[in-house]
Protein backbone atom coordinates (compact mmCIF):
# COMPACT_ATOMS: atom_id res chain seq x y z
CA UNK A 1 0.00 0.00 0.00
CA UNK A 2 1.35 3.10 -0.96
CA UNK A 3 1.81 6.51 1.17
CA UNK A 4 -0.10 8.06 -1.67
CA UNK A 5 -3.24 5.51 -1.13
CA UNK A 6 -2.85 5.75 2.59
CA UNK A 7 -3.04 9.98 2.72
CA UNK A 8 -6.15 10.15 -0.07
CA UNK A 9 -8.01 7.74 2.27
CA UNK A 10 -7.84 10.01 4.83
CA UNK A 11 -8.17 13.41 2.50
CA UNK A 12 -11.23 11.30 1.21
CA UNK A 13 -12.99 10.77 4.18
CA UNK A 14 -12.74 13.92 5.52
CA UNK A 15 -13.96 15.65 2.27
CA UNK A 16 -17.12 13.58 2.47
CA UNK A 17 -17.55 14.67 6.27
CA UNK A 18 -16.72 18.38 5.10
CA UNK A 19 -19.02 18.25 2.04
CA UNK A 20 -21.63 17.30 4.22
CA UNK A 21 -21.99 13.39 1.73
CA UNK A 22 -21.24 11.74 4.93
CA UNK A 23 -23.90 12.77 7.93
CA UNK A 24 -23.64 11.67 11.34
CA UNK A 25 -27.15 9.96 12.28
CA UNK A 26 -28.82 11.71 15.04
CA UNK A 27 -28.79 9.89 18.24
CA UNK A 28 -32.61 9.24 18.98
CA UNK A 29 -32.10 7.14 15.28
CA UNK A 30 -30.04 4.80 17.49
CA UNK A 31 -32.65 5.26 21.12
CA UNK A 32 -35.60 4.92 18.83
CA UNK A 33 -34.12 1.85 16.87
CA UNK A 34 -33.28 0.24 20.23
CA UNK A 35 -36.49 1.07 21.25
CA UNK A 36 -38.03 -0.41 18.89
CA UNK A 37 -35.86 -3.46 18.75
CA UNK A 38 -36.91 -4.20 22.78
CA UNK A 39 -40.44 -3.11 21.89
CA UNK A 40 -41.00 -5.56 19.07
CA UNK A 41 -39.63 -8.63 21.84
CA UNK A 42 -41.32 -7.48 24.19
CA UNK A 43 -44.95 -7.72 22.67
CA UNK A 44 -43.53 -10.85 20.76
CA UNK A 45 -42.65 -12.50 24.65
CA UNK A 46 -45.83 -11.37 25.76
CA UNK A 47 -47.77 -12.80 22.78
CA UNK A 48 -45.94 -16.17 23.47
CA UNK A 49 -46.45 -16.24 26.93
CA UNK A 50 -49.95 -16.13 26.47
CA UNK A 51 -50.11 -18.78 23.94
CA UNK A 52 -48.15 -21.35 26.28
CA UNK A 53 -50.31 -19.96 28.84
CA UNK A 54 -53.58 -20.55 26.51
CA UNK A 55 -52.72 -23.95 25.51
CA UNK A 56 -51.68 -24.84 28.68
CA UNK A 57 -55.15 -23.99 30.46
CA UNK A 58 -57.14 -25.52 27.89
CA UNK A 59 -54.78 -29.15 28.60
CA UNK A 60 -55.52 -28.70 32.45
CA UNK A 61 -59.41 -27.92 31.45
CA UNK A 62 -59.68 -31.06 29.18
CA UNK A 63 -59.10 -33.28 32.37
CA UNK A 64 -57.97 -36.87 32.11
CA UNK A 65 -59.55 -37.11 28.93
CA UNK A 66 -57.22 -34.45 27.43
CA UNK A 67 -55.85 -37.43 24.67
CA UNK A 68 -59.82 -37.27 23.81
CA UNK A 69 -59.74 -34.01 23.19
CA UNK A 70 -56.28 -33.33 21.55
CA UNK A 71 -56.89 -33.46 17.73
CA UNK A 72 -59.90 -31.36 18.27
CA UNK A 73 -57.41 -28.36 19.92
CA UNK A 74 -54.83 -28.85 17.48
CA UNK A 75 -56.92 -28.55 14.82
CA UNK A 76 -58.74 -25.48 16.85
CA UNK A 77 -55.32 -23.72 17.85
CA UNK A 78 -54.59 -20.61 16.47
CA UNK A 79 -51.30 -21.64 14.47
CA UNK A 80 -50.22 -18.66 12.43
CA UNK A 81 -49.79 -16.78 16.36
CA UNK A 82 -46.93 -18.95 17.54
CA UNK A 83 -45.33 -18.54 13.59
CA UNK A 84 -45.72 -14.68 13.83
CA UNK A 85 -43.60 -14.98 17.38
CA UNK A 86 -41.00 -17.24 15.94
CA UNK A 87 -40.71 -14.95 12.82
CA UNK A 88 -40.88 -11.91 15.41
CA UNK A 89 -37.65 -13.08 16.64
CA UNK A 90 -36.29 -13.80 14.21
CA UNK A 91 -37.15 -10.07 12.79
CA UNK A 92 -35.64 -8.81 16.41
CA UNK A 93 -32.34 -10.41 15.86
CA UNK A 94 -31.80 -9.21 11.97
CA UNK A 95 -33.12 -5.60 13.71
CA UNK A 96 -30.32 -5.96 16.34
CA UNK A 97 -27.90 -7.25 14.05
CA UNK A 98 -28.21 -4.07 11.34
CA UNK A 99 -28.83 -1.84 13.85
CA UNK A 100 -26.51 -2.49 16.48
CA UNK A 101 -24.05 -4.09 14.23
CA UNK A 102 -21.02 -3.61 16.08
CA UNK A 103 -21.21 -5.44 19.36
CA UNK A 104 -20.91 -8.90 20.12
CA UNK A 105 -24.12 -10.73 21.19
CA UNK A 106 -24.92 -14.49 21.63
CA UNK A 107 -28.01 -14.81 19.83
CA UNK A 108 -28.28 -18.30 20.81
CA UNK A 109 -28.44 -18.06 24.05
CA UNK A 110 -30.81 -14.85 23.65
CA UNK A 111 -33.03 -16.91 21.62
CA UNK A 112 -32.59 -19.81 24.33
CA UNK A 113 -33.51 -17.34 27.26
CA UNK A 114 -36.07 -16.14 24.94
CA UNK A 115 -37.94 -19.64 24.45
CA UNK A 116 -37.24 -20.70 28.05
CA UNK A 117 -38.79 -17.55 29.84
CA UNK A 118 -41.75 -17.62 27.57
CA UNK A 119 -42.41 -22.00 28.55
CA UNK A 120 -41.82 -20.87 32.17
CA UNK A 121 -44.14 -17.86 32.56
CA UNK A 122 -46.66 -19.59 30.38
CA UNK A 123 -46.34 -22.72 32.75
CA UNK A 124 -46.37 -19.99 35.97
CA UNK A 125 -49.38 -18.58 34.86
CA UNK A 126 -51.44 -21.87 34.89
CA UNK A 127 -49.83 -23.13 38.02
CA UNK A 128 -51.03 -19.95 39.99
CA UNK A 129 -54.40 -20.17 37.78
CA UNK A 130 -53.62 -16.77 36.82
CA UNK A 131 -55.73 -17.52 33.07
CA UNK A 132 -58.78 -18.85 35.60
CA UNK A 133 -59.07 -15.11 36.56
CA UNK A 134 -58.29 -13.86 32.94
CA UNK A 135 -61.09 -16.39 31.93
CA UNK A 136 -63.69 -14.76 34.28
CA UNK A 137 -62.32 -11.09 33.71
CA UNK A 138 -60.44 -8.97 31.34
CA UNK A 139 -60.32 -8.84 27.20
CA UNK A 140 -59.17 -12.09 27.34
CA UNK A 141 -62.82 -13.57 28.81
CA UNK A 142 -63.99 -14.98 25.33
CA UNK A 143 -60.64 -16.21 24.01
CA UNK A 144 -60.43 -18.50 27.23
CA UNK A 145 -63.51 -19.32 27.13
CA UNK A 146 -63.32 -20.92 23.59
CA UNK A 147 -60.44 -23.20 24.77
CA UNK A 148 -62.13 -24.58 28.12
CA UNK A 149 -63.53 -27.92 28.15
CA UNK A 150 -65.35 -27.01 31.55
CA UNK A 151 -63.70 -29.71 33.83
CA UNK A 152 -62.47 -26.37 36.20
CA UNK A 153 -66.01 -26.36 36.84
CA UNK A 154 -67.23 -29.95 37.29
CA UNK A 155 -69.73 -32.25 35.84
CA UNK A 156 -72.90 -29.92 36.58
CA UNK A 157 -71.47 -27.14 34.37
CA UNK A 158 -71.63 -29.17 31.18
CA UNK A 159 -74.72 -30.80 31.77
CA UNK A 160 -76.24 -27.51 31.67
CA UNK A 161 -74.03 -26.27 28.79
CA UNK A 162 -75.74 -29.14 26.93
CA UNK A 163 -80.10 -28.72 28.18
CA UNK A 164 -79.59 -30.31 31.54
CA UNK A 165 -81.80 -30.21 34.65
CA UNK A 166 -84.79 -29.69 32.08
CA UNK A 167 -84.46 -26.26 31.82
CA UNK A 168 -82.70 -24.25 29.07
CA UNK A 169 -83.81 -21.34 30.04
CA UNK A 170 -83.66 -20.20 33.74
CA UNK A 171 -84.55 -17.00 34.85
CA UNK A 172 -82.34 -14.38 36.48
CA UNK A 173 -83.91 -14.85 40.40
CA UNK A 174 -85.82 -17.67 39.92
CA UNK A 175 -82.98 -19.99 41.81
CA UNK A 176 -81.95 -22.08 39.39
CA UNK A 177 -79.53 -19.96 37.51
CA UNK A 178 -76.82 -21.11 38.20
CA UNK A 179 -74.53 -21.43 34.97
CA UNK A 180 -72.00 -19.46 36.79
CA UNK A 181 -71.85 -15.95 35.14
CA UNK A 182 -68.86 -14.62 34.75
CA UNK B 1 -3.20 17.24 15.46
CA UNK B 2 -0.32 16.72 17.77
CA UNK B 3 -2.63 18.12 20.89
CA UNK B 4 -4.83 15.16 20.35
CA UNK B 5 -2.23 12.44 20.95
CA UNK B 6 -2.51 12.56 24.67
CA UNK B 7 -6.47 12.09 24.42
CA UNK B 8 -8.14 8.55 24.07
CA UNK B 9 -9.90 7.21 20.56
CA UNK B 10 -13.04 7.35 23.09
CA UNK B 11 -12.39 10.81 24.06
CA UNK B 12 -11.94 12.31 20.50
CA UNK B 13 -15.02 10.47 19.50
CA UNK B 14 -16.77 12.65 22.29
CA UNK B 15 -15.56 15.56 21.07
CA UNK B 16 -16.22 14.90 17.40
CA UNK B 17 -19.88 13.80 19.18
CA UNK B 18 -20.05 17.33 19.75
CA UNK B 19 -19.19 19.19 17.46
CA UNK B 20 -15.79 18.77 16.08
CA UNK B 21 -16.02 16.69 12.97
CA UNK B 22 -12.13 17.96 11.78
CA UNK B 23 -11.05 15.97 15.24
CA UNK B 24 -12.04 12.77 13.26
CA UNK B 25 -9.23 12.93 10.97
CA UNK B 26 -7.08 12.27 14.02
CA UNK B 27 -9.35 8.90 14.39
CA UNK B 28 -8.73 8.29 10.85
CA UNK B 29 -4.71 8.77 11.06
CA UNK B 30 -4.49 6.57 14.14
CA UNK B 31 -6.00 3.72 12.23
CA UNK B 32 -5.56 4.00 8.76
CA UNK B 33 -2.46 1.54 8.70
CA UNK B 34 -3.48 -0.82 11.10
CA UNK B 35 -6.53 -1.32 8.96
CA UNK B 36 -5.51 -1.70 5.77
CA UNK B 37 -2.68 -3.84 7.28
CA UNK B 38 -5.60 -5.71 8.89
CA UNK B 39 -7.86 -6.20 5.80
CA UNK B 40 -5.41 -6.87 3.20
CA UNK B 41 -5.05 -10.30 4.60
CA UNK B 42 -8.80 -10.64 4.49
CA UNK B 43 -9.00 -9.20 0.81
CA UNK B 44 -6.15 -9.88 -1.49
CA UNK B 45 -6.87 -6.61 -3.80
CA UNK B 46 -5.27 -3.52 -2.95
CA UNK B 47 -7.40 -1.44 -4.35
CA UNK B 48 -10.42 -3.50 -2.39
CA UNK B 49 -8.48 -2.82 1.01
CA UNK B 50 -8.36 0.67 0.34
CA UNK B 51 -11.97 1.00 -0.84
CA UNK B 52 -13.30 -1.52 2.35
CA UNK B 53 -11.35 0.60 4.79
CA UNK B 54 -12.75 3.88 3.51
CA UNK B 55 -15.97 2.97 3.57
CA UNK B 56 -15.70 1.68 7.19
CA UNK B 57 -14.05 5.10 8.49
CA UNK B 58 -17.41 6.99 6.81
CA UNK B 59 -19.25 4.19 8.36
CA UNK B 60 -17.99 4.88 11.93
CA UNK B 61 -18.33 8.21 10.78
CA UNK B 62 -22.13 7.53 10.26
CA UNK B 63 -23.07 5.83 12.88
CA UNK B 64 -20.29 7.72 15.69
CA UNK B 65 -23.54 8.49 17.76
CA UNK B 66 -24.61 4.31 18.14
CA UNK B 67 -21.05 3.92 19.62
CA UNK B 68 -20.63 3.25 23.14
CA UNK B 69 -17.83 5.06 24.42
CA UNK B 70 -18.26 3.09 27.48
CA UNK B 71 -16.11 0.56 25.09
CA UNK B 72 -13.03 0.46 22.79
CA UNK B 73 -13.06 2.17 19.94
CA UNK B 74 -10.63 -0.08 18.67
CA UNK B 75 -12.57 -3.22 18.54
CA UNK B 76 -15.50 -1.36 17.15
CA UNK B 77 -13.70 0.02 14.05
CA UNK B 78 -11.86 -3.42 13.62
CA UNK B 79 -15.39 -5.27 13.63
CA UNK B 80 -17.08 -2.45 11.16
CA UNK B 81 -14.01 -3.05 8.68
CA UNK B 82 -14.25 -7.06 9.54
CA UNK B 83 -17.99 -6.62 8.08
CA UNK B 84 -17.54 -4.70 5.25
CA UNK B 85 -14.60 -7.12 4.37
CA UNK B 86 -16.63 -10.15 4.67
CA UNK B 87 -19.56 -8.61 2.54
CA UNK B 88 -16.95 -8.15 -0.05
CA UNK B 89 -16.13 -11.44 -0.03
CA UNK B 90 -19.25 -12.98 0.09
CA UNK B 91 -19.92 -11.01 -3.00
CA UNK B 92 -16.64 -12.24 -4.42
CA UNK B 93 -16.28 -15.89 -2.56
CA UNK B 94 -12.99 -16.46 -5.02
CA UNK B 95 -11.27 -14.00 -3.03
CA UNK B 96 -10.60 -17.06 -0.15
CA UNK B 97 -7.09 -18.73 -1.18
CA UNK B 98 -7.69 -21.96 0.87
CA UNK B 99 -11.45 -23.54 1.86
CA UNK B 100 -12.32 -22.79 5.41
CA UNK B 101 -13.62 -26.09 6.43
CA UNK B 102 -9.70 -27.45 6.88
CA UNK B 103 -9.67 -28.14 10.88
CA UNK B 104 -5.95 -28.89 12.52
CA UNK B 105 -5.91 -30.71 15.69
CA UNK B 106 -2.76 -31.08 17.74
CA UNK B 107 -1.63 -30.49 21.58
CA UNK B 108 1.74 -28.86 19.85
CA UNK B 109 2.91 -25.53 21.18
CA UNK B 110 5.08 -23.90 19.04
CA UNK B 111 5.37 -20.81 20.81
CA UNK B 112 8.23 -21.88 22.99
CA UNK B 113 11.21 -20.69 22.39
CA UNK B 114 10.35 -17.93 19.68
CA UNK B 115 10.66 -14.66 20.00
CA UNK B 116 7.50 -12.30 20.14
CA UNK B 117 9.02 -10.15 17.07
CA UNK B 118 10.32 -13.91 15.13
CA UNK B 119 7.02 -14.58 15.11
CA UNK B 120 5.20 -11.60 13.55
CA UNK B 121 7.53 -11.70 10.81
CA UNK B 122 6.91 -15.65 10.30
CA UNK B 123 3.21 -14.75 10.85
CA UNK B 124 3.22 -11.76 8.21
CA UNK B 125 4.65 -14.31 5.60
CA UNK B 126 2.64 -17.07 6.01
CA UNK B 127 -0.54 -15.42 7.01
CA UNK B 128 -1.42 -14.81 3.36
CA UNK B 129 -0.98 -18.92 2.52
CA UNK B 130 -3.82 -19.43 5.27
CA UNK B 131 -7.62 -19.91 5.55
CA UNK B 132 -9.33 -16.48 6.87
CA UNK B 133 -11.20 -18.20 9.64
CA UNK B 134 -7.52 -19.14 11.23
CA UNK B 135 -5.55 -16.37 9.77
CA UNK B 136 -8.17 -13.48 10.89
CA UNK B 137 -7.44 -13.97 14.84
CA UNK B 138 -3.96 -15.26 14.32
CA UNK B 139 -3.09 -11.91 12.94
CA UNK B 140 -5.36 -9.44 15.72
CA UNK B 141 -3.13 -11.47 18.01
CA UNK B 142 0.58 -11.17 16.56
CA UNK B 143 0.48 -8.33 14.23
CA UNK B 144 -2.51 -5.81 15.90
CA UNK B 145 -1.62 -7.00 19.18
CA UNK B 146 -5.35 -7.56 20.46
CA UNK B 147 -5.98 -9.63 23.55
CA UNK B 148 -8.19 -12.91 23.18
CA UNK B 149 -11.12 -10.79 24.60
CA UNK B 150 -10.96 -7.84 22.38
CA UNK B 151 -10.90 -10.36 19.47
CA UNK B 152 -13.57 -12.34 20.99
CA UNK B 153 -15.47 -8.62 20.51
CA UNK B 154 -14.39 -8.02 16.93
CA UNK B 155 -15.13 -11.26 15.54
CA UNK B 156 -18.50 -12.25 17.78
CA UNK B 157 -16.43 -15.07 19.17
CA UNK B 158 -16.38 -16.92 22.46
CA UNK B 159 -13.26 -15.90 24.21
CA UNK B 160 -12.75 -19.91 24.18
CA UNK B 161 -13.05 -20.25 20.38
CA UNK B 162 -10.45 -17.76 19.96
CA UNK B 163 -7.55 -19.61 21.80
CA UNK B 164 -8.53 -22.96 19.79
CA UNK B 165 -8.79 -21.01 16.62
CA UNK B 166 -5.02 -19.27 17.46
CA UNK B 167 -3.92 -22.74 18.92
CA UNK B 168 -4.81 -24.09 15.22
CA UNK B 169 -3.56 -21.47 13.18
CA UNK B 170 -0.03 -21.67 15.13
CA UNK B 171 0.17 -25.14 13.88
CA UNK B 172 -1.17 -24.65 10.78
CA UNK B 173 1.50 -21.48 10.34
CA UNK B 174 4.64 -23.81 11.35
CA UNK B 175 3.11 -26.65 8.49
CA UNK B 176 2.38 -23.76 5.69
CA UNK B 177 6.22 -21.88 6.77
CA UNK B 178 7.91 -25.09 6.28
CA UNK B 179 6.45 -25.80 3.27
CA UNK B 180 7.44 -22.19 2.18
CA UNK B 181 11.10 -22.57 2.95
CA UNK B 182 11.52 -25.61 1.23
Amino acid sequence: MSNDQKISIQEKVMSQIRSGQAKMKPRWHFILSSLAVVGGLTGFTVTSVFLVSLATFSFRTHGPMGAVRYQQLLSSFPWWAPVLAVAGIGLGIWLLRKYDFSYKKNFVLIAVSFAFAVALSGWLINYLEIDNIWMKRGPMRELYKRYDAGMMRGPGWRMMQNGGYGNQNPRPGDGRDIIPRF
Amino acid sequence: MGDNEKFSDEEIVEKVRSGDRELYASIVGRYQNKLLRYASNLLKDEHKVADVVQESFIKAFINLEGFNAKKKFSSWIYRIVHNEAVNLLAKHKNEVPMPEDIDFKSDEDIEEGLRKEEESAMVGKCLTQMPILYSEPLELFFLEEKSYEEISDILRLPVGTVGTRINRAKILMKKLCQTIKK
